[in-house]
């Protein structure tokens, strides 16, 4: 019988599995303007069941670190629209999201899009804007 | 959903009666219950009120489809996709090739139009809803994938 | 009446009122496509390492890059006309350089099987008019191609099926998630996890051939039941079920082939991606990753995000495209070494870092050509507003003769 170190950590970490999709209202906004405020308000968000929601102690609203091999994010979490069971979680198809996938793909050109695991946990930092996810490569 | 105090904002604020209500609070209030008409409050026809009757009568718009046959669209749900448009039973019978069939309407008879992407509900008299022989239509809530369409 | 290029479906009933040469509003068109066609905040400007230019500067200055590249690659195109395409294929073969699309990560496996024939497909006319059965499967039409279902799929009538929804259409969604889509195709929503495609194709096929599989069988047994009563279907495609049996496509043909009275429809994003599929087919046989060495020669490493990961090519053209936006993070650290030109009608991600920018025309508002539609269809794109924009067709042209 081990010590409970989940007891005594302030701020657990879970293991979830993101798959991305397409909203309209996102699109539009890219259509827009890409670098604006609404554009970042709809994308850099992940979606989560409410059952997922109670069992991390998540609460729509709050920012979360999202985390992997190939990168990490600071994004909002909302509960998802409908009625999802859970055990998976959403994202919109965006450069927040982008950061989280691998570039595996048996030399076949295709990424995983709609299969990243990652971890998550509760951030105090503000949510990643776009100019530190792309400002990086400017020259 | 317009509120009265916006409606309010957009009056003379004389409290002067000639609508026959004893304050323009009171008359915001039978605007927003269509229990009266903008036209009753003389002042707005006057040359220095013109943009602030144009802006009620534009508010007040959804409020009168709301009364006559309880339908309100909510613009920042609709996607503009068209399912209503096509489902409207009404739209089939008066426009069969243009809306009825999903594709721009070719009259004016319609009861939904696309503009700017979303969803503008007029001629709403012609509604199944509406008149002598009201049904309780749903032909255009059921499809709404976001539920931008609402009856009250 | 003008088209819009929002997405694949081209919808050809577009109103424009044009005030002070803008368009002040726009009809019929969804809210996607109203945004697309209202433009962008921000327009491109031409630019050369960031700092403004004149466009002729820009135009010599990426032509210069492209002559010193040992392994130039061009890429994007999905947002240009067909005659851009061509062009730009042209270009590719003057130059020796590698030309690929978006669909080398997206639908381009799915197209490459339909336009060799594997799969049985149809137009978007022929579902409106004769389809019973929809099935929208690892697609979100209500999302990406807003007016498919009230303009082709699902709710209009047509010539067999004259009482439309109602009761001469059934409409059937798969997916790992209750999208908009399944939310209208109440009662015939089969949710499957992440991945789970494959499995449920076998057990569906099991079902069709008259057995109980293990897999969900009540289920199971039950859609294969009206899949096979079905008079003219239509199984949409969407990049969902693409991804999912990406290596191992051909459970999809072995599907529809026991659907005989099925199509395979594309559910396509951008709004000419088939037509640059289409005209790179024409010329070399395949639909997106390609060589030019004289012939042209398809292989995976001719990938963006190969060429990216491998870091074999040394210079990129970007056409109407933002990797920068659209690719895993991982591999944009080579993009932001080399030499980039955009050609763009706005400001990017990918404009952002590159070493010169050409502002491009919007195409469909600004310049006018033609586009295949997700079915195959083509259709006319005309210009709305005067301007003095080059399309992407002249910018194409202007480089081939600047090379």
């Amino acid at each position: 019988m081990g010590i409970d170190i989940g007891k005594f950590l302030k701020n657990p970490e879970f293991e979830i599995l993101i798959t991305t999709y397409r909203d309209i209202f996102q699109v539009e906004a890219l259509e827009k303007d890409r670098f604006g405020e609404e554009y970042m308000k709809l994308s850099a968000v992940i979606s989560l069941s409410k059952n997922d929601l109670q069992k991390m102690g998540f609460k729509p609203g709050d920012r979360v670190k999202l985390s992997n091999n190939y990168g990490s994010v600071v994004v909002e979490v909302k509960e998802s629209k409908k009625n999802e069971p859970g055990g998976l979680a959403f994202m919109i198809n965006s450069p927040w999201a982008n950061s989280l996938i691998s570039d595996e793909t048996d030399g076949k050109g295709i990424p995983e899009f709609k299969h990243v695991k990652a971890k998550i946990s509760l951030s105090k930092e503000q949510i990643t804007p776009i100019v530190v996810l792309i400002g990086t490569f400017y020259k | 959903m317009v509120t009265v105090m916006e409606i309010y904002q957009l009056l003379p604020k004389t409290n002067c009666k000639k609508c026959g209500e004893s304050t323009c609070m009171a008359f915001a209030v039978s605007l927003l219950g269509r229990k009266k008409q903008v036209v009753e409050c003389t002042p707005l026809l006057e040359e220095n009120f013109k943009k602030q009757k144009e802006k009620l009568e534009t508010i007040l718009l959804p409020c009168a489809g709301a009364q006559e046959t309880g339908m309100i669209v909510h613009t920042e749900l609709c996607t503009g996709c068209g399912n209503c448009v096509v489902a409207c039973p009404v739209d089939v019978a008066n426009d069969p090739h243009g809306a009825g069939m999903g594709c721009a309407p070719t009259n004016d008879k319609v009861i939904f139009k696309v503009i700017d992407g979303k969803v503008v509900a007029s001629n709403i008299k012609e509604c199944r809803r509406f008149g002598k022989n009201k049904v309780l239509c749903y032909a255009c809530i059921d499809p709404c994938p976001t539920g931008a369409i609402e009856f009250v | 009446m003008f088209t819009c290029t929002g997405c694949a479906l081209l919808c050809e009933d577009i109103e424009a009122i044009v005030e002070n040469n803008r368009i002040k509003e726009i009809r019929n068109a969804c809210r996607r496509g109203a945004a697309r066609m209202k433009g962008c905040m921000n327009r491109l400007v031409p630019s050369i390492a960031q700092k403004p230019a004149d466009i002729e500067s820009s135009i010599k200055k990426a032509a210069q890059i492209l002559r010193n590249a040992k392994s130039p690659m061009l890429f994007g195109f999905d947002n240009s006309t067909s005659e851009a395409q061509i062009k730009g294929i042209q270009l590719a073969r003057k130059i020796n350089a590698i030309i690929d699309d978006t669909s080398s990560f997206c639908q381009g496996i799915l197209i490459e099987n339909i336009l060799h024939k594997k799969l049985r497909t149809c137009s978007l006319d022929d579902i409106r008019n004769k389809a019973d059965v929809l099935v929208y499967w690892g697609s979100d039409a209500q999302d990406s191609q807003p007016r498919h279902l009230s303009r082709f799929s699902y709710f209009p009538r047509g010539e067999s099926r004259q009482r439309g929804y109602e009761e001469d259409r059934l409409a059937i969604a798969i997916d790992v998630r209750e999208s908009n889509t399944a939310k209208i195709c109440k009662g015939h929503f089969y949710r499957i996890p992440l991945k789970g495609d494959r499995e449920f194709i076998l057990a569906l096929m099991e079902a069709l051939s008259g057995k109980a599989p293990a897999y969900d069988t009540k289920n199971m047994l039950g859609l294969a039941s009206i899949l096979k009563k079905a008079q003219f279907g239509g199984i949409f495609v969407g990049i969902g079920l693409t991804y999912s049996i990406k290596n191992d496509f051909e459970i999809l043909t072995a599907l529809a082939d026991m659907l005989p009275k099925f199509n395979i429809m594309p559910m396509v994003g951008h709004y000419n991606m088939r037509g640059f599929n289409e005209v790179l087919f024409k010329e070399t046989g395949f639909v997106n990753r390609v060589r030019f060495e004289g012939n042209g020669v398809q292989d995976n490493k001719y990938a963006i995000i190969e060429a990216l990961k491998n870091k074999s090519i040394d210079a990129l053209v970007v056409v109407g495209s933002d990797p920068v936006l659209s690719l895993p993070r991982i591999v944009i650290p080579h993009l932001a070494s080399i030499p980039v030109v955009c050609i763009d009608p706005c400001q990017t991600f990918t404009s952002g870092i590159a070493t010169v920018n050409i502002p491009s025309a919007a195409s469909g508002v600004e310049s006018s050509g033609s586009a295949v539609r997700m079915d195959g269809k083509v259709i006319g794109l005309k210009k709305i507003l005067e301007n003095n924009y080059l399309s992407d067709e002249d910018i194409m042209k202007r480089l081939m003769e600047a090379v």
